[in-house]
């Protein structure tokens, strides 16, 4: 018997609405971005013919792309890295059982349910040379004896964004790791014991084979949305001095909406999409590997 | 039995090495702690210059002075400053100061009983080390006749106790010489400069008077310890390795097993310092959040809390608007969870429940388009806003935030629906239920846990999204929270204690949200997609 026409179409129906949501929002900008990237913007935004790839070479000959782009790298590869070590290891004693365990959990995740921008103030304030609250802890431990600048270079000033970005990126990456760790099978461990096998043996042989998946998704997801990441640096230098402190995100954005290089901006959105869509890709194949070993 | 005694035996062995270490402990709190350099007596000789008639009888009388202190035990220096002033008509007068400088040493039992706050540290520190040892002797105790007998039934409680006591003196020792440098320092610049109200300032004096002179100082005080410098040596700080070893002692009397114990012991260090750094942003938003706006800015002012806690705080911030803002991102917020829902669960539901053509196609998209964070999108979204005339409206910002989320929506709601059993519905449908009566009766409320979940997720998501709300809105009426905080911290002025009081109003409901689903979350994230 065929199904009929209405059987057919039935499961269509039911997509339409998410469909039509992100076709307008989500795949309609992407394809603003990629018209604009190849034609002639004026500062005013009127769009004009199309001008091959113009606008990238004009986005890569700006003076900043260069130092832009090593900072992205930095941020990205020092953001990522650490938070998914840190977070890691909180997994592993989260993991573990004693007690307080549920309020310790509770704690851990307050930094992922906070507006970025809340995050990056606060941080912002703590490290205040003159009035700063960390300054005024040790102050008052007695471990320095005068107020440390903590923000002497903008060398200094991009590591504390990285840090709040590591900051804000571990309750995401422990919980990832913690859910795969719950599902390793417990009499795998006993079995490891009555064999003797030391804590490390255990740990390399067991436990990072086994949230190896886990801990590549949120990996990926992590570079995502790490590359993503707007408000910290936006709230805490705003890129300044002279785009020192930028990623690509951030100075995109200030390129398009402060000095109206709207050309060079829509093209530099592109790379930026690229790269993304590469990280992607990478992403799709570990899912679809995750999928095929279940 | 042979066990039992050997238990006992290394448990007298670890209760005799506590006593030692609290012995040690005592030992090192008796040696100086503290070197205060300050002045024992000031001279001002007016109309002098160095090295005339003025200055050398000045000179003799203090140098006599010193020899009268030197014998009282201070040992010091003479110091001279010459100051000197020309005066209108061209006249130039000077005085020199003559100032005996001199080093005081002082242990940190000296502290004891001068009433400074310290003081009561300290107490606290031998008090519960000293409760320690009792409880810890109390728990090992026989059980020859019927009262001990009795007591040795609550010996677990009694070795538990210890180990608390024992920890809390271990946290308290930075605490004491926490609040020693926070008193010495602070209030005496504070008290110097008449920055708090004079009333507390003789009580004070005549403390720290008595912990460095021994109350003979007097009305003399405020000059002795103007310019006062002070520095910790190694000696009081030794006490803590001390009452670390009797945490250590206690914790193998407690759990029989020392390796056990020390793991235990890391751990739990490891995770207090974890839960301490995450909530110090958290605390320093809500102590700033309520100071004064005078406070915010002045090292000298940052006491660990406000001096005055100021709950006006809170009422500026609304008369500034922070009210409109917190409605708007709750419109903003629940708009785009309710579109996001309502969208993604047909399709979630198709994803888990049929079969057909570009199914594998729509879920890789759906994956996908989690990739693209709505930030490198930006200049698309704006022009595409100003198209359909959703510029600077709420409803743009709701459909863009339910758009971006749709990834989590279905990728978290297809994992729900996955892991619950499909024969409930097709029993229903038998029963003459439609396809939409099954879903709507049956697995919608089997799915609320997981329904739940997604839409926390997605409001958190939503009220926490600052990027496109800075880009595409204008006007300040119709600003969500996150970027109605940032009216507080303009380029030149920052008033701290509003932008943390609205931060507080905008973080504490979404945090106590997040707590609720923080279990099922992680789950959800990383398999629900994925399964099936």
């Amino acid at each position: 018997m065929k199904p009929t026409l209405g059987k057919k179409i039935e499961p269509y129906v039911w997509l339409l609405p998410s469909i039509v949501l992100m076709a307008i929002f989500v795949i309609f900008p992407i394809c603003i971005v990629f018209k604009l990237a190849f034609s002639e913007v004026t500062k005013a935004g009127i769009v004009g013919g199309f001008v091959g790839f113009r606008n990238f070479k004009e986005a890569i000959g700006l003076p900043a792309f260069k130092q832009v782009m090593i900072n992205t790298f930095w941020w990205v590869i020092s953001v990522v890295g650490l938070s998914t070590i840190i977070g890691f290891i909180i997994a592993l004693v989260l993991n573990q059982k004693f007690k307080g365990r549920k309020i310790a959990r509770s704690i851990i995740v307050f930094p992922w349910a906070t507006s970025l921008v809340v995050q990056a103030s606060v941080w912002n304030y703590i490290i205040k040379y003159e009035y700063g609250n960390l300054n005024n802890i040790l102050l008052n431990l007695g471990i320095i004896k005068e107020a440390i600048n903590w923000r002497s270079s903008f060398q200094v000033e991009f590591v504390w964004e990285c840090w709040v970005g590591i900051f804000v990126t571990i309750p995401f990456v422990a919980f990832c790791v913690l859910s795969g760790l719950q599902s390793i099978d417990t009499s795998l461990y006993k079995a490891a014991d009555i064999d003797g096998a030391s804590f490390w043996d255990k740990l390399f042989h067991i436990t990072i084979p086994l949230v190896k998946p886990s801990l590549t998704v949120s990996t990926v997801l992590n570079i995502i949305y790490v590359f993503n990441s707007f408000p910290i640096i936006f709230t805490m230098t705003k890129g300044a001095p002279a785009n020192k402190t930028d990623t690509l995100i951030t100075y995109l954005y200030m390129l398009n909406f402060y000095d109206r290089q709207k050309g060079p901006a829509t093209a530099l959105s592109v790379i930026g999409f690229v790269i993304l869509c590469i990280c992607a890709g990478i992403y799709m194949i570990a899912v679809m590997r995750k999928e095929d070993a279940e | 039995m042979i066990n039992d005694i050997n238990t006992k035996k290394t448990n007298r062995t670890a209760l005799l090495l506590v006593i030692a270490a609290l012995i040690l402990a005592f030992i090192f709190m008796c040696l100086p702690a503290y070197n205060f350099d300050v002045i024992i007596y000031s001279q001002k000789s007016l109309n002098t210059t160095i090295g005339d008639a003025n200055y050398s009888a000045a000179l003799a009388e203090v140098q006599k002075e010193q020899k009268r202190l030197e014998a009282e035990g201070y040992t010091s220096t003479i110091n001279e400053t010459l100051y000197e002033r020309t005066k209108k008509s061209g006249e130039v007068s000077s005085t020199v100061t003559f100032t005996l400088n001199s080093t005081v040493q002082k242990s940190m039992l000296a502290f004891l009983g001068t009433g400074l706050a310290s003081s009561y540290v300290l107490l606290a520190i031998i008090l519960f080390m000293i409760l320690s040892i009792a409880c810890l002797a109390a728990g090992l105790i026989g059980s020859s006749d019927e009262l001990w007998s009795r007591l040795n039934g609550k010996a677990k409680t009694f070795r538990t106790m210890a180990v608390a006591l024992l920890l809390v003196a271990c946290l308290l020792v930075p605490v004491f010489y926490m609040t020693n440098t926070y008193a010495l320092s602070r209030e005496i610049y504070l008290y110097g400069a008449n920055l708090i109200d004079q009333a507390g300032s003789a009580e004070f004096y005549q403390k720290i008077d008595y912990l460095l002179f021994d109350g003979t100082a007097g009305n003399n005080i405020t000059d002795f310890i103007a310019g006062m410098k002070f520095s910790s040596t190694l000696w009081g700080w030794l006490t803590l390795p001390c009452v670390f070893a009797m945490l250590i002692g206690a914790m193998q009397i407690r759990h029989g097993n020392i390796k056990h114990a020390l793991l235990k012991l890391l751990l739990y260090a490891f995770i207090i310092v974890i839960c301490v750094l995450t909530l110090y942003p958290y605390y320093v938003m809500l102590v700033t959040g309520f100071r004064s706006s005078a406070e915010t800015n002045d090292m000298y002012f940052l006491h660990i809390f406000p001096t005055k806690w100021i709950f006006q705080n809170i009422k500026s911030i609304i008369d500034r608007g922070v009210l409109g803002y917190l409605k708007n991102s709750l419109l903003i917020a629940g708009g785009a969870t309710v579109i996001a829902l309502i969208c993604g669960i047909p399709a979630a539901y198709s994803l888990a429940r049929m079969r057909y053509k570009g199914r594998k196609a729509f879920l890789g998209f759906v994956i996908m388009s989690q990739m693209f964070s709505p930030v490198v999108l930006l200049i698309g979204i704006s022009q595409l806003m100003s198209t359909l005339n959703l510029n600077d409206s709420i409803i743009g910002l709701m459909l863009i935030n339910a758009a971006f989320n749709q990834a989590f929506a279905i990728w978290l709601l297809r994992g729900t629906f996955i892991s619950i059993s499909p024969e409930m519905e097709q029993a229903g449908r038998i029963d003459g239920c439609t396809t939409l009566g099954s879903l709507w009766h049956i697995l919608l409320p089997m799915a609320a846990p997981g329904i739940v979940t997604t839409l926390i997720f997605i409001f958190i998501n939503a009220w926490n999204e600052y990027t496109i709300s800075t880009v595409l809105i204008s006007t300040a009426t119709n600003r969500p929270i996150t970027v109605g905080i940032t009216q507080f911290s303009s380029f030149n002025m920052i008033e701290w204690q509003y932008l943390f009081a609205a931060s507080l109003l905008a973080t504490i409901p979404v945090v106590i949200l997040f707590m609720c689903i923080e279990k099922h979350l992680a789950d959800g994230l990383t398999s629900g997609g994925v399964k099936g």
